[in-house]
């Protein structure tokens, strides 16, 4: 039997279980026995930035086509014997799907009946690649058609130019799912090359939130893992230095939108931090954006009167250990000029600092938001997974967020908020 | 479910989910979906959730909202069928997990309640310089209607489907009357509504009920209301002699296709039931002959799905395509609709759409807001089944009976949003 490590948050009252199976495959469960619903995720350190790696037990590094790691997502849901693993799902009353963002591949199946059998079937699954030439080539029209809906889709767009000029070398500022030229060179023996390396289970982790009892999830599990044997050393991912310095400061797109959209934030040259110290920075830096950029700052204020931005002003921070950006977006009749606006006020506050009011308000918040996370089964396990691949313990968040102090908070702002590291992405209408 | 009337107009609904970390509010005030409602509606809502008495400014708001640990609070306008909501929604992290013991419901309530009945005015009108900015912001999101392609194609279909009736209008209102309404007009316009309206009130989470009923009594005792119903929708219900064809062309790289459909079948009709389930069969996810028809089999789309518009008994398609594909793909899914009015339905398309529904069903029961809006359009189509009861109807359906209620079907408008000179290709 699995044998599980037990902790208990006394803050929140929830309890994670977390064991490491012999396959090397990370197990994290976290039981909410009121819930209807089920929810399981199983997801490999890979995606679209693992372009270049060398494949255990070869010497040489390879590339591989932009886009590969999705297509690989969307080529796993077909089955040696030829049918559709959503079928079997769907017998089940599974509602499964899965997703490929820049740093993460994982599949996913949340039920309310079933559990067993769901989980059984996501294991299985995922375990089975199965790729020919020809189903490989099937999937080009279907992903195709979804590279066009997000060229559709000004918000992404603008998202993509925007950190296209923060990166000069980082694979983050490709797209996901590639281009259409780049997805055409894509054949079935890649796709086993990617899958023999990054779908060891040593590289991958298994989170379960809501409804499940420990000791049947815990066989199923058992009987569900095939053989495999761990990687002994990390997988060599191959990155391009990527400089301190921006790429540009400024990008423009024309769509047929209503009203300019503009997105524009700062590059984090302060990287390949993890674990805790990761965890710490993502504390501060949330503190520090909604101190600086929420509704009731004197930035928001100013913007929103001069009706330079409007109600869907939204700020962000996205890290990772080898890269991070904050980001403020929304639609604005003049983006330069907010802009401008930004980085004058900036620079004013820089002389006058920080108030501790605000930072002990927006301290309040970002607990509240610690709190809510709890909810959701799905937004618990996808959370708990990302900040899992980045060395982090979610658990570990309560003792991390009270020490965090207001000069932490000031180093952050002194830190980051340079004008040479930022950039202004656009879309304007036709 | 509790349900506490409050007074001949305001009810309360208090639903019991201590297993959420969080307590949210919701505020429904029904008002019949006109063209001038609409606008007065989306602009009050706006303006309504951006000061008080209490709370004079934004400012003011958003730092009681973050004292409360980051509290929310927004307001918007829904359209369900011909009642066109103003809707207020709160949510707190529940008073248990708050680290020194505060009490956030009740302060969270005191700003909702200081919100919707206790305005920031001078002088009979809304505060002048908010009424403009947020004009402004209304004014924006109708404009930027066009930005999501896929969601203009698909309600433009919806508005074509339900040409001549009042739920063609648009959601937000219209430009022309927003622009014409004036900070005192707006005040006129809330004075007259505010108790002369349906207002249902839900609570979700962890809440002490007499709290939450004295909070709301408090604020509205002294009012006197004049009991209002809410509004009822008529489904469409008519012949189609033919099919109504509208392209539009657009900067666009992909085609938008969006089929409406007339069902002629109403929320408390006794095959309302078979109606969810063909559905699924049809168009809601994995299982169905749309997806593994057009989008599968032939590789058209990446998207391609059914919704329905149970209040006013329409069926809309929705697709994302190359251009040329446009008439292979609507006949796709018209020959995939052939199917089921021929029963052709297997074993496991028929099972698995069952279960879908069984289990988004059940997982309202992990979901405050998701179950206050099952109750809410419960109660709106006056159609007076619990969640339970509701599942178990699902779980009747036969075969048959889907087949059936494919045969009502009716293709009333074939919408597609086309690309700029991309209008002679197919």
């Amino acid at each position: 039997m699995i044998k599980f490590d037990i902790r208990e948050d006394k803050h929140t009252g929830e309890k994670l279980y977390s064991a490491r199976h012999e396959s090397g495959l990370g197990i994290y469960i976290i039981p909410k026995p009121e819930y209807s619903g089920t929810y399981a995720i199983l997801g490999t350190r890979y995606g679209s930035v693992d372009s270049e790696f060398v494949v255990p037990g070869e010497k040489e590094p390879i590339c591989v086509p932009d886009g590969i790691a999705h297509y690989l997502e969307h080529k796993m849901f077909d089955q040696p014997d030829g049918s559709n693993v959503f079928d079997k799902f769907s017998k089940y009353g599974g509602n499964a799907n899965a997703f490929t963002s820049f740093n993460i591949t994982a599949y996913l199946v949340s039920s309310t009946s079933n559990f067993e059998e769901n989980l059984s079937t996501l294991l299985d699954y995922v375990q089975s690649p199965y790729y020919t030439d020809e189903t490989v080539e099937k999937e080009q029209g279907i992903i195709g058609q979804e590279i066009r809906m997000y060229d559709d889709n000004p918000g992404w767009k603008l998202f993509f130019n925007f950190i296209n000029c923060l990166y000069r070398e980082h694979p983050v500022k490709k797209e996901i799912a590639g281009t259409v030229e780049s997805i055409s060179h894509i054949t079935a023996d890649y796709l086993y090359k990617c899958y023999n390396t990054f779908y060891n289970l040593s590289n991958m982790s298994l989170v379960i939130a809501g409804n499940v009892d420990i000791q049947s999830a815990s066989k199923v599990i058992e009987a569900g893992i095939k053989k495999n044997e761990p990687f002994t050393e990390p997988i060599k991912k191959i990155y391009p230095q990527e400089p301190k310095d921006i790429k540009m400061q400024y990008v423009e797109k024309k769509m047929a939108i209503a009203s300019p959209m503009f997105m524009m934030g700062f590059k984090d040259n302060d990287v390949n931090l993890s674990g805790r110290e990761l965890l710490k920075k993502d504390i501060e830096m949330r503190i520090l954006m909604r101190m600086l950029f929420a509704k009731g700052s004197d930035i928001y204020k100013k913007l929103y009167e001069s009706n330079l931005i409007n109600s869907t002003f939204s700020l962000d921070y996205t890290v990772q250990p080898d890269y991070g950006f904050t980001s403020l977006d929304g639609e604005s009749k003049n983006p330069k000029e907010v802009y401008e606006t930004i980085l004058d006020e900036l620079e004013k506050l820089s002389k006058t600092g920080l108030s501790y009011n605000k930072y002990e308000r927006a301290k309040k918040v970002v607990w509240g938001r610690y709190i809510r996370m709890y909810n959701d089964i799905e937004d618990l396990s996808t959370t708990f997974m990302q900040y899992l691949f980045m060395g982090v313990d979610y658990f570990d968040y309560y003792d991390v967020y009270k020490s965090v102090t207001f000069e932490d908070v000031e180093n952050r702002f002194k830190e980051h908020f340079k004008r040479e590291y930022s950039a202004l992405s656009v879309i304007n209408p036709l | 479910m509790k349900q506490i009337q409050i007074n001949e107009n305001i009810k309360l609904n208090y639903i019991n989910m201590t297993k959420l970390k969080t307590t949210s509010v919701g505020i429904y005030i029904h008002r019949p979906l006109t063209k001038k409602n609409a606008s007065y509606d989306t602009l009050l809502a706006a303006v309504l959730k951006s000061a008080s008495r209490l709370y004079p400014s934004r400012e003011d708001i958003a730092a009681s909202l973050d004292n409360l640990y980051g509290a929310t609070m927004g307001s918007t306008v829904l359209k369900m069928g011909e009642d066109h909501i103003i809707y207020f929604d709160a949510e707190t992290i529940s008073d248990k997990y708050t680290p020194n013991g505060e009490k956030l419901l009740s302060e969270l309530l005191r700003l909702l309640m200081s919100v919707v009945f206790e305005p920031k005015v001078c002088d009979g009108a809304f505060d002048e310089k908010i009424v403009e900015q947020e004009r402004q912001g209304v004014l924006d999101r109708i404009d930027a209607f066009i930005n999501d392609k896929r969601q203009y194609a698909s309600s433009r279909c919806q508005e074509e489907t339900a040409r001549g009736t009042d739920f063609a209008i648009m959601r937000y209102g219209d430009k022309a009357t927003i622009s014409q309404i004036t900070p005192k007009s707006l005040y006129e316009y809330y004075k007259s509504i505010i108790t002369s309206s349906v207002i249902d009130i839900y609570v979700c989470g962890d809440a002490d009920i007499n709290t939450a009923v004295s909070a709301v009594t408090d604020y509205v005792s002294e009012l006197n209301f004049e009991k209002a119903e809410v509004t009822k929708t008529q489904i469409i219900d008519r012949d189609v002699t033919e099919v109504n064809n509208v392209t539009e062309a657009m900067d666009v790289t992909q085609g938008k296709l969006a089929m409406g459909y007339i069902t002629g079948i109403k929320p408390d009709d006794a095959d309302y039931y078979a109606l969810v389930v063909f559905n699924s069969v049809f168009g809601a996810g994995a299982h169905s002959k749309l997806f593994n028809n057009v989008r599968e089999k032939l590789s058209l789309a990446y998207y391609a799905s059914s919704q329905l518009e149970k209040f006013k008994g329409m069926l809309i398609v929705n697709a994302g395509i190359e251009f040329q594909n446009f008439e292979k793909a609507r006949d796709e899914v018209m020959m995939q609709l052939e199917e089921i009015k021929q029963g052709n339905i297997s074993d496991h398309e028929f099972t698995s759409s069952i279960n879908a529904i069984v289990n988004t069903c059940n997982a309202y029961y992990d979901d405050q807001r998701a179950l206050a809006t099952y109750y809410l359009s419960d109660s709106i189509t006056a159609t007076n089944r619990t969640l339970d009861e509701y599942i178990s109807e699902i779980k009747k359906v036969t075969v048959e009976d889907v087949a059936n209620v494919a045969k009502k079907l009716k293709l009333d408008t074939v919408y597609f949003l086309t690309g700029k000179g991309a209008e002679n290709n197919d």
